[in-house]
C-alpha cells in the first residue's frame, strides 16, 4: 500500500516546520533510515520550509506505519503533544494528497511554480539512493504530470497574484514590450525595490533612484546598477523615465500634475506609467487624468490582486477534476500491478510445464509429420490458455477493486507459485 | 479542365475561410480567449493564399492583371487587407487586431461575390498598367489607413480600460498600447506614400487618356481630400510629435468622417470611377 505521513503549513505551525524542516535536510542518511524500516519498500521524501511529506510504499501493517511516523518526529524532535501535527494518508488518499501538492493546490499561494521544482529534486535525490521502485517512480511521474495538466489546462497560474508582479503585467499592457525602458524609482522603499526587480527581469533597462536620503539611494541604485539622485532632480529624472514607481514617507504629494505636464513635454516616447505604493499617496491623482499617462495606486494594484486571487480559486476547482482523473489513473494501474507478479509467474509456470512436456514426448512424435506435431503443439497451447484464462481474469478483475490480495495469496498457493 | 472553374472554387474556399476566421476572431472576443483569435490567423492565412490564387486563376482567364473584373477588384482589396495584417503579425503580437480586419476582409469577400465575374472595369482599349498599378497602389494605401485608424480604436479601448485603474480580462485581451501605438505609425508611414503614387499614376493615366491631369470627378476630388487629410495625421505624427491616445482618437475620427463622406458621394454623385 502507498502512505503518505507528512505535515504542511495549515496544519503546524511555523516553530514546528522549522525543527522538522532541520531535521530532514540530508536526504543521504535519512533515506536509508526509512528504507531500514521492516515493510518499507520504496520511499522518499520532501522538505521545504512549507511542508513535510514522507511518502512510502509499505506493506499494510500498523507497525510499518507507526515505526515510519516515530522516525519522522524523532528526526524534528516533535512531541508527543506536536504529534496531531501529522497527517497520515493511505493509498488514494495520499495519491491525491501528493498529487494536489505537485500541482500547487496545497500551497500557500496557490499556483505557484516552486513546489514542482522541490518535488522533482527531492524524487533525484531518492532516485540517486535507489529508495524508490516500479510504483514511486510512476506515481512521481504521474504527479508531475498532472501538475502540468493543472498548470496548461486551467487558469491557475495565469495572472499574478502579488502587487510586484501585477505591476508588471500592467507594464506590459501599457508599453508592448519592456525592453529597453527606463525605471525611476523614488524613494529606496522595499516594495518598490522588489516591483523594479521584477520590471527588471522582463528586460527594462536603466534605473534611476531619487530620495531624499542621496546614500539610500546610491545603496538601491548600486544594486541595480543605476544612477542615485536627489529628490531636487526629479523633474529632470520624470521627464526620461517610462516607468516611476513611488513609495516615499513623504506626507504630502512630491509628485504633481504640473510637474508632470512639464516632464511630459520634454519627453519623446508619450507613454509614462506611474505606480504609487506609497500611503500616503506620493503622486497626485489629478495625473492619472493626463493624456497617455496612467497611474495606479496600492489600492488599484490590490484590487487586480484580489481579483486574480479569487480567479485562481475558481480556477482551483477545474484543477481538482484533472487531479481526481490523474488519480484515479494511476490507482487503477497499481491495484493492477499487485495481481501482476502473479499472473506473470503463473503463465511462466504453465509455459514451462507445456515445454517440458512436448520434450518429453519428442521421442514418440518424431514419426510424425511435421505438420502434425505444430497441430498437437497448438492443442496443448490451447488447452493450457484455456484453464488459465478464468483465474487471470478473476485475478484481474479483483484487483480493480483492491480485494485480489486474498485471491493473488491463494493461487500462488494452488499453483505452488513461491517454491 | 475548364479554368473558370478553378477560379471559383478558389474564390468559394477563399470566402468560407474568410467567414470561419472572423467568425472565429469575434468569438475568441467573446469568449476571451487569445487561442482561439490564433487559430483564426492562420484561417486567415490560408483565405489570403486562396485568395492569393484566384486573383492569379482570374488574371489568367481574363489574359493579364490589366483586364481584370469588378469581382478580383474586391477580392484585390480583400486580398490587400489580409496580406497587411499578416504581415503586422510577423511585427507584433496583436491577433486581437484581427477582430476588427477578419470581418473587414469578409465584408470585401461578399462584396465580391456580388459583382460580375467576367467584364473589365476599365474601358475597353483603354486598360494600362498605369491604371492598374492605380488601383493596386490605391488600394493598398486605403487598407493602410482603414488599420491605422483599427489600431486606433483599438487603442481607445484599452485607453479607457487601463485608465479605470482597473485591470480586466478585456484588457488583458486587447494589444498592448505601445503595440497599438506602433502599428499605427507604421501604417501611417507606409500608407502614405502609396497612396501618393497611386494617386499619381491616376493622374499620368487621366492625363494619357483624357490629355488632362485634373478631372473635377467627386470621387477624384474625395481621394484628394483623403490624402490631404492623412498627410496631416502623418505631419502631427512625425513632426509634432503627437503619438498615443490622441493620434488613436484623430486617426479614428479621420477615418469616420472619410467614410461618411465617401458614402454621400457616392449616393448623390455619377463619377468615372462608378465600380467602387
Amino acid at each position: 500500500m502507498i502512505i503518505l505521513i507528512g505535515l504542511n503549513h495549515k496544519t503546524a505551525p511555523l516553530a514546528v516546520r522549522e525543527r522538522l524542516f532541520a531535521g530532514c535536510e540530508d536526504a543521504k542518511t535519512l533515506l536509508p533510515e526509512f528504507l531500514a524500516i521492516e515493510g518499507v519498500a520504496e520511499t522518499l521524501f520532501l522538505a521545504t520550509c512549507n511542508r513535510v511529506e514522507v511518502i512510502a510504499v509499505i506493506e499494510d501493517n500498523p507497525e510499518t506505519i507507526d515505526k515510519l511516523k516515530t522516525t519522522l518526529m524523532k528526526k524534528g524532535g516533535l512531541t508527543d503533544g506536536e504529534a496531531s501535527c501529522l497527517y497520515i494518508y493511505r493509498d488514494d488518499k495520499a495519491i491525491k494528497h501528493l498529487f494536489r501538492v505537485t500541482s500547487s493546490l496545497d500551497s500557500l499561494v496557490m499556483g505557484e511554480t516552486q513546489i514542482l521544482g522541490q518535488a522533482k529534486d527531492a524524487y533525484r535525490q531518492a532516485l540517486a539512493q535507489n529508495a524508490t521502485g516500479v510504483a514511486l517512480n510512476r506515481l512521481m511521474h504521474r504527479a508531475f504530470r498532472a501538475a502540468k495538466r493543472v498548470r496548461t489546462e486551467t487558469g491557475i497560474a495565469a495572472n499574478p497574484v502579488s502587487v510586484s508582479f501585477a505591476a508588471v503585467e500592467l507594464a506590459k499592457k501599457i508599453f508592448g514590450t519592456l525592453t529597453g525602458k527606463k525605471i525611476l524609482i523614488v524613494g529606496a522603499g522595499e516594495m518598490a525595490e522588489l516591483t523594479g526587480t521584477h520590471l527588471v527581469g522582463n528586460g527594462a533597462e536603466e534605473i534611476t533612484v531619487a530620495n531624499r536620503s542621496q546614500a539610500q539611494a546610491a545603496a538601491l541604485a548600486e544594486k541595480f546598477h543605476g544612477r542615485a539622485v536627489g529628490l531636487e532632480a526629479l523633474d529632470d529624472a520624470l521627464a526620461h523615465a517610462d516607468i516611476v514607481i513611488s513609495s516615499t514617507g513623504a506626507p504630502s504629494y512630491i509628485i504633481t500634475e504640473d510637474m508632470l505636464r512639464q516632464a511630459l513635454r520634454k519627453r519623446k516616447n508619450p507613454l509614462l506609467f506611474l505606480i504609487d505604493i506609497a500611503v500616503p499617496r506620493d503622486i497626485d491623482p489629478a495625473a492619472g487624468e493626463i493624456e497617455n499617462v496612467y497611474l495606479y495606486n496600492i489600492d488599484n494594484l490590490q484590487d487586480i490582486v484580489d481579483e486574480n486571487v479569487k480567479m485562481r480559486r475558481r480556477e482551483a476547482l477545474k484543477a481538482e477534476k484533472i487531479v481526481d482523473e490523474e488519480v484515479a489513473q494511476y490507482s487503477n494501474w497499481l491495484k493492477e500491478l499487485e495481481a501482476v507478479p502473479t499472473i506473470v509467474s503463473l503463465r511462466t509456470k504453465a509455459e514451462k510445464i507445456v515445454r517440458t512436456e512436448l520434450e518429453k514426448a519428442q521421442g514418440w512424435m518424431t514419426g510424425m509429420e511435421n505438420g502434425d506435431r505444430e497441430k498437437i503443439e497448438a492443442l496443448v497451447q490451447g488447452i493450457v490458455n484455456k484453464i488459465l484464462h478464468a483465474p487471470v481474469a478473476v485475478m484481474k478483475e479483483e484487483s480493480a477493486e483492491f480485494s485480489a490480495q486474498d485471491i493473488v495469496a491463494a493461487a500462488r498457493q494452488l499453483f505452488r507459485l513461491d517454491e | 479542365m475548364n479554368f473558370e472553374n478553378v477560379e471559383l472554387i478558389f474564390f468559394a474556399l477563399a470566402f468560407f475561410l474568410a467567414a470561419l476566421s472572423a467568425a472565429g476572431y469575434l468569438f475568441s472576443l467573446l469568449v476571451k480567449r487569445v487561442m482561439l483569435a490564433k487559430i483564426s490567423t492562420w484561417i486567415l492565412a490560408g483565405a489570403f493564399l486562396l485568395l492569393t490564387a484566384y486573383l492569379i486563376a482570374a488574371a489568367i482567364n481574363a489574359h493579364g492583371f490589366t483586364n481584370l473584373g469588378p469581382r478580383a477588384l474586391f477580392a484585390f482589396y480583400a486580398w490587400s487587407a489580409g496580406a497587411v495584417y499578416l504581415v503586422l503579425q510577423f511585427k507584433t503580437k496583436t491577433r486581437l487586431l484581427g477582430a476588427f480586419i477578419g470581418p473587414l476582409v469578409l465584408l470585401f469577400v461578399i462584396i465580391a461575390a456580388g459583382q460580375e465575374a467576367g467584364k473589365t472595369i476599365l474601358p475597353e482599349g483603354l486598360q494600362s498598367w498605369l491604371a492598374t498599378g492605380h488601383l493596386a497602389l490605391s488600394i493598398v494605401g486605403e487598407i493602410l489607413f482603414v488599420l491605422a485608424s483599427c489600431a486606433g480604436a483599438m487603442f481607445i479601448m484599452q485607453n479607457s480600460l487601463l485608465k479605470s485603474g482597473k485591470f480586466t480580462s478585456m484588457s488583458r485581451l486587447l494589444p498592448s498600447l505601445g503595440d497599438l501605438d506602433r502599428i499605427n505609425h507604421l501604417c501611417l508611414l507606409c500608407g502614405f506614400p502609396l497612396l501618393t503614387t497611386g494617386i499619381i499614376a491616376g493622374a499620368f493615366y487621366a492625363a494619357f487618356v483624357w490629355e488632362n491631369l485634373w478631372t473635377s470627378d467627386p470621387k477624384v476630388i474625395w481621394s484628394f481630400i483623403a490624402w490631404l487629410v492623412y498627410g496631416v495625421l502623418l505631419h502631427q505624427r512625425l513632426a509634432l510629435g503627437w503619438k498615443g491616445f490622441r493620434m488613436a482618437a484623430l486617426s479614428c475620427i479621420v477615418f469616420l468622417l472619410l467614410l461618411l463622406t465617401y458614402i454621400l458621394v457616392k449616393l448623390c454623385f455619377s463619377s468615372l470611377h462608378n465600380f467602387v
